[in-house]
This record gives structure tokens, sequence and C-alpha cells, in this order.
């Protein structure tokens, strides 16, 4: 795993030049800095405030300073929540891979006129209610839905099986959801490939699969890291699908942290939470960029 | 060939709900659940339901601006970030996701408080938006770092060579090289803020009610076919709409 | 895209000029579920009055209770659920009503007034009312099924559905140890852990919005739901049967209220008359078949609509029901224990 999240570093390359920035630089970034600041590091600094705080029994903030929600946090049921979040998270991102990336090759090599509808083909779908999409996937899974009577009348199945509500549906209704932000990004490494490159890839007498492997992937490996942080970062803590396909029997950390906050009226255990996800998060992110960085 | 077929495929996954959400707006049962006849009772509904339309059209606000911000936000960042070599480096590539791992509600709770108690922003458009570029433009980020990897340094060289300017070798070169991925991003961007509706709850007011908001508590009565009906219509206008560009933009190249 | 952005910003404008402009002098500003007050009954209340209304919706009581807590938005009516009207007007964050403006209030039946969450009802009218049952489907479930622990056996495995709610699951187990629906004490919640540790194995799916969905598809058998679900169900398909269980169950009773930030009081308490008129309340139930309170209303009604045992249960039944008392910070163990369960 540490590959992929290295990888998509936002330190360039060795190679390419880097200027130290002077004022127009600055200026240029202020935009991206004061943003992060003001919206991002802001409510998580709140948040994490908050995370020590405790409640009414309204659910509004009383500050006075605790360590009962962090103390709460540690229990070998959160860990196993969020490893299992994770592991929902990698399947999900590993089955986008292999499914998106043919697609975003061909998209990414079909002519050029084309490529732009072919990449709007691939978004279109998600500008739909969520929620419609998903009943419509209920129908299609359901024990007297479409896929079943299919599958009894070519005489694969004798009897209606339930698909729906597993962790079958659960990964269907991740892959289906987050398939696009895989595609996208490796459609835009594939399509800077030079054509004179692939093609001696091809000529070296190598074979199209070893061509494959040894040339096209290793070029578009950026693409491929971008695809899959864009995959399984917001895949964590996605829980609407869960619920919806697989009927909630698995509890993901976006649920937990949700129905603290929300129905638990517990916003302190639910911060506590959401900013240990967070450290977790950053420091392996952090971590394998540092490994990255000395492999290089 | 084979690929030709691995993308169709991919496609048939793609649109095998949306095929069944458009034959359902056809459905004349109120439940979107079983199919008992044909009806176009929906689609003369939708048109006179201004409060679905209105939150329509507050949705394609939404997620166009949201769009042009993430995206001129998160392309200016990745190249200035690939560009220079700034103090704090390193964290500000790790912050870019924070917004992206960190849980729709925490963000949305949080924002909440901070655009009403600290900022005094009233809740409308403005909040809404801005709360929705700060999940989207990572996503642009992310997506034209990744283009910029491996972009040939002589590019921008040869274009400063010519007596450009920085800002001009950005725009005349750059700009067109990282198209493809910043297409991408903002296609990215509108879809994920078009659908988004845990931050949405906290950070609109009641003057920027968008469609998911009005959405997710029908399933209680059941998921109005309406929306099935609005959802097929936008889908054929955009196909018509890209159709039309794309033969047009093809008659200008010949 | 250069077109469609273009056309966007076009859009854009017009909403901003339309939204500006929007400012009358007579509003109304409501925070309520979404769907639950049906669009025309808004409408002609506009068209009534003059008052410009306008709308915004949330999913649960707790979105709304987030919402206020921080202080956003400036809402003149929310709908809040009876143990939510308790916990508000504990915290006096309502504006009291002036019974005088709202002459309606009579045609509710007398058992929805005066209720413990709001002695008085000196700061909500209720709205709707309603219960949770078992749905059973008589084609694939033989046995009979009369209360909880019939429906959460080692056979109903994988068959069953319930409500994707910490406190109700919660509620049903304390009913079956002989306990109080509100008996939710830290030992209580030992006390019944093992119960749950046994049903909630068995549970397929957890759905709170839309549990009538699992039950239409085939793919569980029977469930605990909301009456109003399970009034759906029996219209549809005459499989379906309605059991309130011989261990208890509790009654909801959704309200109106205004919140002490209101700007447009008299409006509210004009909007609350105008939803308890008995032609408007029906209206409600034909969308909702939930249990109406108000019972000139109710002689509104078809026959149909006032025998469906899961929208109006017998005065036998109504006995045995209880009431949610707002258990302000144990929501958050009550979570714990049902995910903790779940995560197992």
């Amino acid at each position: 795993m540490s590959g992929f999240l290295g990888s998509s570093s936002g330190v360039p390359p060795k190679g390419t030049h880097h200027r130290d920035p002077g004022l127009w630089a600055w200026i240029f970034l202020s935009p991206l800095i004061l943003w992060l600041l003001l919206f991002v590091i802001a409510p998580t600094a709140m948040l994490t405030l908050v995370s020590f705080a405790e409640r009414d029994s309204l659910g509004r903030i009383l500050w006075n300073f605790s360590l009962q929600n962090y103390a709460r946090a540690f229990d070998w049921v959160w860990l196993k929540i969020l490893l299992d979040s994770l592991f929902y998270a990698f399947l999900t991102t590993v089955i986008c891979l292999a499914l998106g990336y043919p697609a975003a090759y061909f998209i990414g090599r079909a002519p050029e006129r084309w490529r732009g509808f072919l990449l709007m083909l691939v978004m279109v779908p998600f500008w739909t209610s969520f929620l419609i999409r998903t009943y419509a996937w209920i129908s299609i899974l359901s024990k007297e839905g479409l896929l079943n009577s299919l599958l009894i009348s070519a005489g694969i199945f004798s009897e209606p099986v339930s698909l729906l509500y597993s962790p079958f549906a659960i990964v269907l209704g991740l892959v289906y959801n987050f398939l696009p932000f895989m595609i996208l990004p490796i459609y835009t490494s594939v399509e800077k490939l030079d054509n004179a490159m692939v093609e001696a890839a091809y000529d070296l007498g190598a074979g199209p699969l070893r061509a494959f492997s040894q040339v096209i992937i290793p070029l578009t490996r950026p693409g491929i890291a971008a695809g899959a942080m864009l995959v399984f970062v917001p895949s964590i803590a996605m829980f609407a699908i869960t619920t919806l396909m697989g009927g909630g029997t698995n509890p993901t950390i976006g649920e937990v942290i949700f129905k603290q906050f929300t129905a638990g009226r517990n916003q302190p255990f639910g911060a506590a939470l959401g900013t240990i996800l967070l450290f977790v998060f950053i420091l392996a992110l952090w971590l394998a960029r540092s490994q990255r960085e000395r492999e290089d | 060939m084979a690929l030709g077929v691995w993308t169709a495929g991919v496609f048939v996954f793609l649109y095998l709900p949306i095929a069944l959400l458009v034959v359902f707006s056809f459905n004349s049962s109120r439940l979107n659940i079983q199919w008992e006849g044909f009806s176009l009772q929906w689609y003369a509904a939708l048109f006179s339901n201004k409060v679905l339309l209105a939150a329509f059209q507050n949705s394609l606000i939404v997620a166009s601006t949201t769009t042009v911000l993430s995206t001129v936000l998160g392309t200016l960042g990745a190249w200035m970030l690939y560009r220079y070599r700034f103090p704090f480096q390193r964290a500000l590539g790790l912050l870019i996701f924070v917004p992206m791992v960190m849980p729709e509600v925490l963000m949305g709770v949080s924002l909440l408080v901070l655009f009403v108690q600290v900022l005094n922003i009233p809740l409308g458009f403005t909040t809404l938006i801005i709360a929705h570029t700060t999940f989207c433009f990572p996503f642009v980020l992310v997506g034209v770092q990744a283009r910029l990897q491996g972009l040939d340094p002589s590019l921008e060289e040869a274009a400063m060579d010519l007596g450009a300017t920085p800002f001009q070798a950005f725009w005349k070169v750059i700009l067109p090289f990282l198209m493809p991925a910043i297409v991408a991003g903002a296609l990215m961007s509108f879809t994920l803020s078009l659908d988004e509706y845990i931050v949405s709850v906290f950070t609109s007011g009641s003057q920027s009610q968008t469609l998911p908001l009005k959405v997710y508590g029908m399933a209680k009565v059941g998921l109005n076919p309406q929306l099935n009906a609005l959802s097929a219509i936008f889908i054929a206008a955009t196909f018509a709409f890209a159709l039309c560009g794309h033969f047009l933009g093809r008659k200008k190249n010949l | 895209m250069k077109k469609t952005m273009r056309l966007l910003f076009t859009l854009t404008a017009l909403a901003l000029g339309s939204s500006a402009s929007a400012a009358a002098t007579k509003n109304l500003n409501i925070y309520c579920w979404s769907e639950y007050i049906p669009q025309p009954i808004i409408d002609q209340f506009a068209k009534e009055t003059g008052v410009k209304v306008t709308v915004e919706n949330y999913a649960s009581n707790e979105e709304m209770l987030s919402k206020l807590a921080a202080g956003g938005g400036e809402y003149d009516i929310i709908q809040p659920s009876e143990y939510v009207v308790e916990a508000l007007v504990k915290e006096k964050v309502l504006h009291p009503i002036n019974h005088s403006k709202i002459p309606n209030l009579k045609n509710i039946e007398p058992q929805f007034l005066n209720m413990a969450f709001d002695p008085g009802n000196k700061f909500s009218v209720p709205f709707m009312a309603g219960t949770v049952g078992i749905i059973v489907n008589t084609d694939l479930v033989k046995d009979e099924i009369k209360g909880f622990s019939d429906v959460f056996k080692p056979a109903n495995k994988g068959k069953i559905v319930v409500l994707d709610d910490a406190r109700e699951i919660v509620s049903w187990a304390l009913l079956s140890n002989g306990l109080n629906v509100n008996q939710v004490t830290e030992k209580n919640l030992n006390k019944i852990k093992p119960v749950l540790e046994q049903w909630l194995p068995l549970v397929k799916v957890y759905d709170s919005d839309s549990p009538k969905t699992a039950l239409l598809n085939g793919d569980v058998s029977l469930g605990v739901v909301w009456g109003g679900e399970g009034a759906i169900l029996l219209n549809k398909n005459k499989k379906f049967r309605w059991v309130i269980p011989s261990e208890g169950t509790h009654l909801f009773i959704d309200s109106l209220a205004i919140p002490k930030t209101a700007k447009n009081v008299d409006n509210a308490e004009a909007f609350m008359n105008f939803i308890l008129r008995p032609e408007i309340s029906k209206q409600i139930s034909e969308e909702f078949p939930y249990l109406n309170p108000n019972l000139a209303a109710r002689e509104l009604m078809t026959k149909k609509q006032l025998e469906n045992p899961a929208s109006f249960p017998s005065d036998e039944e109504m006995k045995k029901m209880q009431i949610f008392k707002d258990i302000g910070t144990r929501g958050s163990d009550v979570e714990e224990l049902i995910t903790t369960l779940k995560a197992q």
C-alpha cells in the first residue's frame, strides 16, 4: 500500500528543476494557503479542541478539559470498525483499478475528438441522485429483481439467491460509485503518452503484454497513484452505500462518527474518533512519502 | 479490440442502473420498486413541481460555481507546488488530503460552527459553495499533480527562451498541457458537489436548498418518481448537448 | 465545455438575482422533515395568507438539533418528535405558543394533548402520531408472530428487517425484559445486552427510511417497522400482516414548535392553526398513513384508511403504548452498545 500512497506526492521527482519562490509565486500560492488555513486547518483545529471537551444533554459543547473521549476511543471495537472500513476501501480501490485501467487506456488512446465525449460518458451516470441510483441497484440485486430473474431463466440458479445486503453488494456499490474517480486520473496520464514511445515498446518485439507491463504501466504510474488516492481515501468514511446496499450490518467508521454526532448527541466523542482517524491517516501518508523519498 | 470490448463492458456496468432508472420514470407505481404500467404522469408532475425544480436549479448553481472555484484553486495550487519549493511544502501536500479523508459530518458541523460563530457569514449560497469547494478542490489538485509528474521541463524553458514571461509560459504552454487533467478535475468536482448531502445539511440556508436535501427524506414516503423523470431529462439533455458540441466541433476542425 | 460554463453562469446570475429580490415583508421559515408537510399544503397556506414561505429540510431529529444548537439558520417552525420537544422545553429554547391564535387545537383527540413532554401544550402542537410494530409476510412466515420474542428467533435468521435506530432497538429489548422503554440506565443496558447479543446477528437489514423496500422485494420476510411503513405495505398486498407486539411498544408524536429565535411568531402560529384544520390534516394522512391525532380530520377519512391497523391501533393496543422520554447524554451509550454488537 505504501507504494501508491507514496508516489502521488506533492514533491516533484528529482531531475525537474524547482526554484525558490519569489513574491509572485507567493501571491499565486496564497489562495491555496488561505483556503487551507481558513477552511481546512481552522475547522480541524476546532474539531481537535472539541474532542477534549464535554457536552450537555442537548449535545451542546461544554468547554471542560477532559480526556474521557480518548479513553473511550481506545477500544478494540473502534479499531475493528476502522480496519473493516480500510479493508472495504482497499478492495474497492483494487477492483476499480482492475476495471478502470483498461477503460481509461482505451479512452486515452481513442481518436482525439472522441476523448472528451467518452470521458463525459463516464461521469454522466453520476449526475443523477445518489438515492435514485442506489435504489435502481437495489431493484437489480433484490431477490425478486432483474439479476435473479435473468440468472434463473438462464438456468444458472434454480431459485433466487440473496445478492443484496451482503459484502458483495457493498463492494459493488462502492466500486460503482468510485469507478470514475479511478478512470479520470488514469486517463490524463494515458492521454499524454507519446505515440512513438508506445509504438517503440510494441516494436521491441516484447509482445503487447510485456510492453504494457514494462513500459506503459510505469509511464502512467502517476495517474494510477492519483486514481488510487481519489478512490481509497474518500471511500474510507463513506457509509451511505454500506447501509443502503449492505443492510447496515457492518458499521463503518464514517457511520459510527455520524451516529455519535447526531443520534448520540456526542460531538466530543465523535470528534475524538475523527481526530484519531485523521492523525492515523496523515501519519501513514507522511511515513509512506518519507519512505519513497529515501528510495528515490 | 479486447480493450474496446472491456470498455464497452464498463459502460454497460455504469449505465445499467441508469437504464432502469429511466424505465422507472415511466412507471405508473409510486414506489420505485416494481413495474406496474406505463405512464407519463411523473413528467407532467415534475414540470409543475416548482420546489423540486428550484432545488435542482440551486444544485446546478452550487455545483457549477464550486467547479470553477475548485478548478482554479486546484490547478493553481498544483502548479505552484510543483514549480517552486516553498517552506512547509510537504505539510501543504499532506493537508490537501484532510478534506478528503474527513468524515462529512465532521466537516459539515465544524464548518457550520466556523461560519456562524466565528466568521459571521449567514448560511446560504456562499457558505454552501465554500464548503463544497473545500472538499472538491483536492480532487482537482491531485489529478493535476499526476499530470505534472514527468512534465518535460524544457517545455517551459523553451517558451521562456522565446521571450515569454513565466505567466505567459504558464498560460500558453503549461495550461494547454494540463487541460485534460483540468477537465477531468472539473468533471469530478461538479459530480461531487451535485450529489453532496451531509455537508450540505449543515452549511445550507433556507434559500439554498439543493436537490439532495429535498431527496434524502423522501425514501420514507417512497422516492418520488419525479426524480427519475428529472434525472432522465438531465441525462438526455447532457447527451444532446455533448453530441451537438461534438459534431459542431468536428465541423470546425474540417 | 466553454458553452456549458457560459450557460451555467447565466443560470447562476438568474438565480442569485431572484433570491436577492425575494425578501418580502411577511415571511415564514419552516424547518421540517423533507416531504412530511406536502407541498400543496404549503402552497395553499401561502396563497391564503400572502405569507412567503421558505422550507428547509432535514432527515432526522438530530440533524435538526445539531444545526439548531450551533445557531445555524433562523427558523419560525420546527418539527421535533416528542422526546426532542421535551429536551427543547427543558433547555428553554422554545417560544410559548398563544392558544387563542390556535383555536383548531380543539380538533385534537384529548389523549394526544397535555402529555408529559409538554404539559398544557405550552410549546408544541401535535402534527402526526404513530407507533412501531411487527410486519409479517405471511407467504414466507407460517409461524404465528405475537411479539418481539417470536420475531427474534434463530429460525428467522437472515429474514428480518429492523429500524436502523439504536434507541428503538434498545427499547424493544427493554420491553422484552419487562422494563419501561425509558429505563435506559447503565445497569439495564448491561441487563439487556445478552438479549441483544442474540437478536442482532439474526437481522439482515437495518433501515429506518424505507424498511418496506426489503419487505416488498422479498429479501426479508418480517420486520419491526414504523406504523406508516406497515400501513403502506398492508395497502399494497394482502400477504402482509400487522402485529402490535405483545410486550408493548411505543407511541411517537411528531409535533410543531416555534424556536425562541423565531422572527415571525404570528405567522408560525397561523401555520399551526392551518395545519390543524380537518381538511388539511386529512391531506397529510393521505400522504402519510400514520396515526392522525386530529379527530375532526378522521371524520373526513375513508373507512379503509381508518381500519388500517398499522395506522390506527385499537384502544386496547393504545393502552400498551409508552412514550419516549429524552435520555440526554445516555444516547451516546445506546449508540455505542448497538454499534459494538453489530461489529461483532
